[in-house]
């Protein structure tokens, strides 16, 4: 196999593939990518077992064939490689040269018939999104993750379903690590069809590739094969195995008709918590929220440290309530709102405080309070 | 034979009520879909992946359907009957319930799963003199507050208690008096006792004991030998003696579930199954004692009587079922499953948070998901 390829698409690609193959598997073949060359173009392939990435590229091929090669070095080679134009030779079996006229490398490849393949994709629906919009909504959902070990699929997989609303239909995405959830929407131009039926869960790891692949504009296509989901890009398709399992029916956690709401300024908000979270640690996550009388009065008490207090004029004139949270899960949340005006909704101690700006519908978090 | 009390004075007899949930998921299943009531319904695994019945409702039980046998014998066997996947989080939020209503009785609560409990309610909440009438309180709170029924045992001591609750299922109530403790005692198969599993049964039978007033015949130093420390426990509750007290909050350094299988298996999918049941059970008692525990241990008694462990530590402590089976599932790939015989399974939850650890402050509370 020999080709030489443009330096800049390519560094690009392997270092969004970065992520696929560093994951650890029990495969070494998964730290390499698969390249194969044919007729005036490479395709590169890049897989964890769960999540596949396919790419072609226009090269220059004087001789076709395939190799796979540790992704990591060929990356940091390409990406200090001192010129625009790179020739890969696969001079013998597996003795994979990368040079020009001055630099010279020899890299020993694996056997690319070891390579894990992504399934063909064969008679796929696909639907339309704006890219910039599904990779904001993934965005805003994958901030919430389960702790590493914690492999139940509801918490490891985020639920995508497509809505058929009376006046709309929307695409969904829901994400919970036990303890909060979030909701996100994007709703699609009438013209627009979208998936409808029973819902599946993607692993949110690889939700985190389709964003980090999907750039910030364009349009992309997405669709389902079999126990697949595939998203395309221009030349690039991404695979991702779904995963069995249920999602919790989550509308009763997120619809409420009672309970007060509170606006409050986001940044405002969001400043306070950041100074009640230093005295946060590993053990003392809680602060105590409580509002009363047009109030909200912040505590933190860590005996370690020390504790801390702040109070904020609100508008509140219902029950005095205490309750308490990891502000780290609000800090999240209002990262991810776009409003400027935020607004809670608390019933009681026990049960989850709603979280939303206060114009947008898309978005909307339920985090659960701590014992007190 | 009455049974006199060690103490000579009827003062100190406690009252001890064991509440036992009829039909437990099944009753819970029945009560949330009509359609199924006077069905026999049988919750557990799925007939087509070999599972196994976790519970059964009454109606499934007149075809000889029990509670740990495979799904597909049940099946077998009332072709008819409906198969329902467990919904623990549902029998968790009854049982926390349940629970409410004991804790209005006496703080003296000691729940052994999520369908059974002990309560001391010598002195209660409610100043009442018959623990009887509690038990017929708490029964018919139960009815108004859940839409199950429950059997209660009273007596005064916790091994009579749990025999009694037996005695009269469903929605039962039986009272085993200190009068009336030797004759209920003496009828008592030998498989029935505390302790006396499968193989103690059989050793027991051996002896020519099978009923405890064959039991009461032998001597303290007979049953030393036979069973070691367990005679001489053996002995006393032969003679309606177990002074057990009900322990709400037992300070504990592990805390492990295991289940003797009533027959021996060597097929995984059954195994985790069985492990799915403890599992569940395990982080009832994590939630009850706000247990802390990083470290899950996976047991395996097999048919040759050899036991393996097997052990995981985490980085968080476990939660709930779900991670626990997680976790149980690579362990028992760990072990020579499928390829042995397996006569008992446990989980065990050690490597207690210490104070150091243990937060002091707020615990997470979980969402009330899948419910």
């Amino acid at each position: 196999m020999k080709f030489s390829i443009g330096k800049s698409d390519f560094r690009e690609v392997l270092s969004k593939v970065q992520g696929l193959t560093g994951r650890k598997t029990n495969l070494a073949i998964t730290e390499t990518v698969l390249i194969t060359a044919h007729d005036d173009s490479v395709t590169l392939v890049a897989t964890d077992l769960e999540t596949g990435f396919e790419g072609n590229y226009p090269a220059s091929v004087e001789a076709e064939g395939a190799i796979a090669i540790n992704a990591k070095k060929l990356h940091e080679i390409i990406r200090e490689f001192p010129a625009d134009e790179i020739q890969i030779h696969e001079v013998e079996n597996r003795w994979i040269e990368i040079r020009n006229e001055n630099v010279e490398y020899h890299i020993v490849g694996m056997n690319p018939e070891d390579f894990q393949q992504t399934p063909p994709i064969e008679e796929v629906t696909f639907y339309e999104a704006d890219a910039a919009a599904l990779r904001r909504m993934i965005e805003r959902i994958i901030i919430i993750a389960g702790a590493p070990d914690d492999k139940r699929p509801h918490i490891v997989g985020a639920y995508f379903e497509g809505v058929e609303g009376d006046n709309d239909r929307l695409i969904r995405l829901v994400s919970t690590d036990g303890s909060r959830l979030a909701k996100t929407e994007w709703v699609l131009p009438p013209e627009a069809t979208a998936p409808t039926g029973e819902g599946v869960l993607i692993p949110k790891k690889g939700l985190q590739e389709v964003s980090r692949f999907m750039g910030s504009g364009g349009t992309i296509h997405f669709g389902f094969q079999e126990n697949h989901f595939i998203v395309q890009k221009g030349g690039e398709t991404i695979t991702i195995r779904l995963l069995e399992g249920d999602f919790p029916r989550y509308g009763d956690i997120i619809e409420r008709e009672d309970g007060t709401p509170i606006e409050m300024d986001r940044q405002l908000f969001m400043m306070m918590l950041r100074r009640m979270s230093i005295l946060v640690t590993e053990q003392y996550k809680g602060v105590i929220f409580e509002f009363s009388d047009n109030k909200l009065t912040i505590t933190a008490t860590n005996p370690d440290i020390g504790e801390s207090k702040e109070e904020m004029e609100i508008d509140y004139e219902a029950e005095p309530i205490e309750v308490a949270f990891n502000p780290r899960f609000f800090i999240d949340t209002l990262n991810v709102i776009e409003d400027e005006r935020v607004i809670l909704n608390i019933l009681d101690a026990r049960r989850p405080c709603i979280v939303r700006g206060e114009s947008d519908a898309t978005y909307l978090s339920a985090i659960m309070p701590m014992k007190i | 034979m009455p049974i006199t009390d060690p103490e000579g004075s009827r003062d100190s007899i406690r009252k001890i009520i064991h509440i036992d949930m009829d039909a437990f998921y099944a009753s819970v299943e029945q009560r949330d879909r009509p359609e199924l009531r006077g069905k026999p319904v049988i919750v557990g695994g799925d007939p087509d992946r070999r599972g196994v019945v976790a519970a059964c409702s009454y109606e499934a039980r007149r075809y000889g359907i029990h509670s740990a046998m495979a799904a597909v014998t049940a099946r077998r066997r009332c072709p008819a009957a409906v198969f329902l996947r467990p919904r623990f989080e549902v029998y968790r939020s009854v049982s926390c319930r349940i629970r409410e209503i004991f804790m209005r009785y006496t703080d003296l609560v000691e729940p052994l799963s999520l369908d059974e409990a002990f309560l001391d309610v010598t002195r209660n909440k409610k100043e009442m003199a018959s623990a009887t009438l509690i038990a017929r309180a708490i029964k018919a709170e139960i009815r108004e507050e859940t839409g199950l029924t429950a059997s209660a045992g009273v007596s005064f001591n916790k091994f009579l208690a749990k025999i009694a609750s037996d005695f009269n299922k469903p929605d039962g109530i039986t009272v085993v008096t200190p009068e009336m403790a030797g004759d209920f005692i003496d009828r008592l198969p030998i498989g029935k006792f505390f302790g006396v599993g499968r193989s103690t049964e059989a050793r027991m039978h051996a002896l020519g004991v099978r009923t405890g007033a064959d039991l009461r015949q032998l001597e303290i130093s007979d049953l030393l030998r036979h069973f070691g420390k367990a005679g001489r426990f053996f002995y006393g509750i032969a003679r309606g003696r177990d002074d057990r007290p009900v322990t709400p909050d037992r300070i504990r350094k592990s805390l492990g579930k295991e289940t003797t299988l009533s027959e021996d298996i060597d097929d995984p999918d059954r195994m985790l199954v069985i492990l799915e049941e403890i599992a569940h059970k395990i982080e009832d008692l994590v939630r009850t004692h706000e247990i802390r525990a990083r470290t899950v241990v996976l047991k395996v008694k097999y048919a040759d009587f050899r036991t393996v462990t097997r052990s995981a530590t985490l980085s968080a402590p476990v939660e709930n079922a779900d991670v626990i089976m997680t976790h149980i599932a690579d362990l028992l790939s760990k072990t020579t499953d499928g390829r042995q015989k397996v006569r008992l399974l446990g989980i065990t939850l050690s490597n207690f948070a210490g104070d150091a650890e243990a937060p002091r402050c707020h615990q997470q509370l979980p969402l009330p998901l899948f419910i």
